[in-house]
């Protein structure tokens, strides 16, 4: 009887072992330091809300969104925030638009934390205070009220994501239970993960590297993201390392190709010195960030084979399709 | 289009034929294909619950399936670039006949029969040339070929029997060859329009997608009872940065774009994957890549948008819902602002639901 608990144990525990691991050692964390950041941002800012001064504790809290990024299912999705937190690709330049709205009218609702929570969600990000503290700013006074707005909201939003997770993490690690409508089955909770991390590899290589290199004939570095605080680098070596994290936690398979493929394109993102991507209308200096992307490929390829097809999760039947 | 002859010979050979009608194979409001776990292909009925009715094999992988208005049959064209398109009994699940596209011609996606059942019109890419053409068979003489006509661009993608007896063609714009694919080799002169053709398939109107979004690739199609048409693009431009995705026929030769907010459409990859009408003046749009369903008043004011893994196949329910199904086999139930779980099959479905008009 021992025996067969045992064995039972063993053939069950390890999905929802390793859903419990993601969690502790990646998700929440992540979450944790995202609500540190933005809060000692929000202190900062009142403190003295000049870009000068401000700018440390942006690229801190910056780099703490970054590194979660790729988590967009659960709380940030139900509490419908990732536009709010992060308002790019932006093509349109909502977020300068956006901005100038609320300066030429000296918009008063600054003023009020809960109000500006209803402004446009491009108005309200990292992407809107970059802005902020890299843009010249022709009304230094509410400049200043503008940024700590931003910087309040930020803090507000990530508290609010991180205090509905332990209840998001319960749903997760008894994914299959009765009456837990929104993971139906054991599988439904890693799919989730593997969504985020095979969507955060496809936003890596379409978005933070496809925008900015464009084609050979147009490429188009003014696209790279948070280039005006020269963060477009970061911002790609950031998720390789919260990419191969999550790929190395949520699962106890073989990595072997997956490993080599993160350790590849980190020596390749490592050995650009190119903090804006500014390179990429550079023949020369362009080839380094098409062989970027290749190695970015080559891990999106070794995840489907050693993460993908193992647990049986084929992403999007019908997204895939293309017809 | 059918001659006198061809008609009388059709009611002939329905007679002599025992057939059976769809209310026979447990009247199933939908079609879908779909994959089981095995990695086996399907075509199943569906009951307005999302019950299964029938479910038999398929050869290959299909794409959207024609059903004939009265008889339990339905015509499942290959996917894009195929050459054959195989006729089912939904009944038996056999295999009819397969339909062969003449040479120098592939089928493109969505056929539609006429509505009285006698004619079937398929959308076909004439190789040497690029140029859409429509096909069309006579069920009555064994699916015989009886002809093609233009069908008004190039790329057409669905053809669709409007409940006024006209038709009407999605074309996409976009130019492929079968030497390479689904690769598009005319994005930048594409120009994608809605055709209208009358009952004997010569064309009465056209709505052309407007040049500055001449990209906004015109993929599905669906009907309201007053022939109001829903239209489903697939934007090629940067999918950060695209125009409106759905938009209404009602004649005059416009396209009305619906009302989506921009933070809506940001996630959607520019890829809207099914369209339907539903109840008294709704409309539905789904995207499989954004994993969401809309819906939509009369004018094409979004009303709702419910989060759905891999969402895409829509049809309108007699109920007055829309039936919904998803890559993960469930099936659901929209309405003008609600989304609700119905049941679970262990099957992915595919794109598209077929309404049956019974």
């Amino acid at each position: 009887m021992r025996l067969a608990l045992a064995a039972l144990c063993l053939s069950t525990l390890p999905a929802v072992a390793d859903v419990q691991r993601t969690l502790d050692t990646h998700i929440l964390p992540g979450h944790a330091a995202l609500v540190e950041e933005t809060t000692k941002l929000t202190e900062a800012a009142q403190a003295d809300c000049t870009p000068e001064a401000l700018r440390p504790a942006f690229h801190d809290a910056y780099d703490a969104w970054i590194s979660i990024s790729h988590i967009q299912f659960g709380p940030i999705e139900d509490q419908a925030l990732p536009l709010a937190i992060s308002f790019w690709p932006d093509p349109k330049d909502s977020t300068g638009k956006a901005l100038a709205r609320l300066t030429a009218a000296t918009d008063p609702i600054v003023d009020d934390a809960e109000a500006f929570s209803d402004v446009s969600a491009a108005a309200q990000g990292f992407t809107a205070l970059e802005r902020m503290l890299y843009d010249n700013q022709p009304d230094a006074d509410y400049a200043c009220r503008l940024t700590q707005a931003i910087a309040t909201g930020l803090a507000q939003k990530s508290g609010s994501i991180q205090a509905d997770w332990p209840a998001f993490a319960t749903l997760m690690t008894t994914a299959g239970d009765d009456g837990n409508t929104r993971f139906q089955t054991p599988i439904e909770a890693k799919r989730a993960l593997y969504t985020s991390l095979s969507t955060g590899l496809e936003f890596l290589h379409d978005q933070r590297l496809g925008r900015p290199l464009g084609t050979f004939d147009r490429p188009r570095p003014r696209r790279a993201e948070a280039r005006r605080s020269e963060r477009s680098l970061q911002h790609i070596q950031l998720q390789l390392e919260a990419l191969e994290a999550l790929a190395t936690t949520m699962t106890d398979t073989d990595l072997t190709a997956t490993k080599a493929a993160f350790a590849e394109a980190r020596t390749r993102a490592n050995a650009l010195d190119d903090p804006a991507l500014q390179g990429v209308a550079d023949p020369a200096e362009r080839f380094k960030v098409e062989v970027l992307q290749q190695s970015v490929r080559a891990i999106q390829v070794a995840v489907i084979d050693e993460i993908g097809t193992p647990l049986g999760i084929t992403a999007g039947f019908n997204a895939l399709d293309g017809d | 289009m059918p001659s006198r002859r061809a008609f009388l010979a059709g009611l002939t050979s329905a007679s002599l034929t025992p057939t059976l009608s769809w209310a026979d194979v447990g009247s199933p409001v939908a079609l879908s294909a779909a994959m089981t776990p095995s990695g086996a292909y399907v075509l199943v009925g569906l009951t307005a619950t999302g019950d299964i009715t029938f479910q038999i094999p398929l050869p290959a992988r299909g794409h959207a399936a024609a059903a004939h208005p009265h008889v339990a049959e339905a015509v499942a064209i290959a996917r894009r670039p195929g050459t054959f398109a195989k006729v089912i009994d939904c009944g038996t699940g056999d295999v009819k006949q397969t339909l062969t596209s003449p040479n120098g011609r592939h089928f493109y996606g969505h056929a539609a029969f006429s509505s009285d059942g006698l004619l079937l019109f398929t959308p076909e890419n004439d190789i040497a040339t690029g140029a859409g053409r429509i096909g069309v068979w006579d069920r009555s003489a064994s699916y015989k070929r009886v002809g093609d006509v233009p069908s008004g661009g190039i790329g057409p993608h669905e053809i669709l029997r409007l409940p006024n007896g006209t038709l009407a063609v999605a074309n996409g714009g976009i130019r492929t060859h079968p030497d390479t694919g689904r690769d598009k080799l005319n994005l930048d002169t594409m120009q994608p329009n809605l055709t209208i053709l009358a009952p004997d398939v010569t064309q009465i109107d056209t709505a052309h997608v407007p040049q500055d979004t001449h990209q906004n690739s015109l993929r599905h199609i669906a009907a309201a009872p007053d022939s109001t048409v829903i239209c489903g693009f697939q934007w090629q431009g940067d999918p950060y940065d695209p125009p409106p995705l759905v938009a209404l026929y009602k004649g005059n030769g416009t396209l009305l774009p619906a009302q989506m907010d921009d933070t809506a459409l940001f996630g959607l990859d520019g890829y809207i994957g099914s369209v339907s009408a539903f109840g008294d003046g709704h409309y539905a749009a789904s995207s499989p890549r954004g994993n969401l369903a809309f819906s939509f008043d009369q004018n094409g004011q979004q009303t709702g948008a419910h989060k759905a893994t891999d969402v895409c196949g829509l049809c309108a329910a007699p109920d007055g819902t829309c039936l919904v199904t998803d890559g993960l086999g469930r099936v659901h139930t929209l309405t003008e602002d609600t989304l609700q779980h119905r049941t679970t099959h262990k099957l992915a479905f595919d794109n598209h639901l077929v309404a049956l008009t019974t």
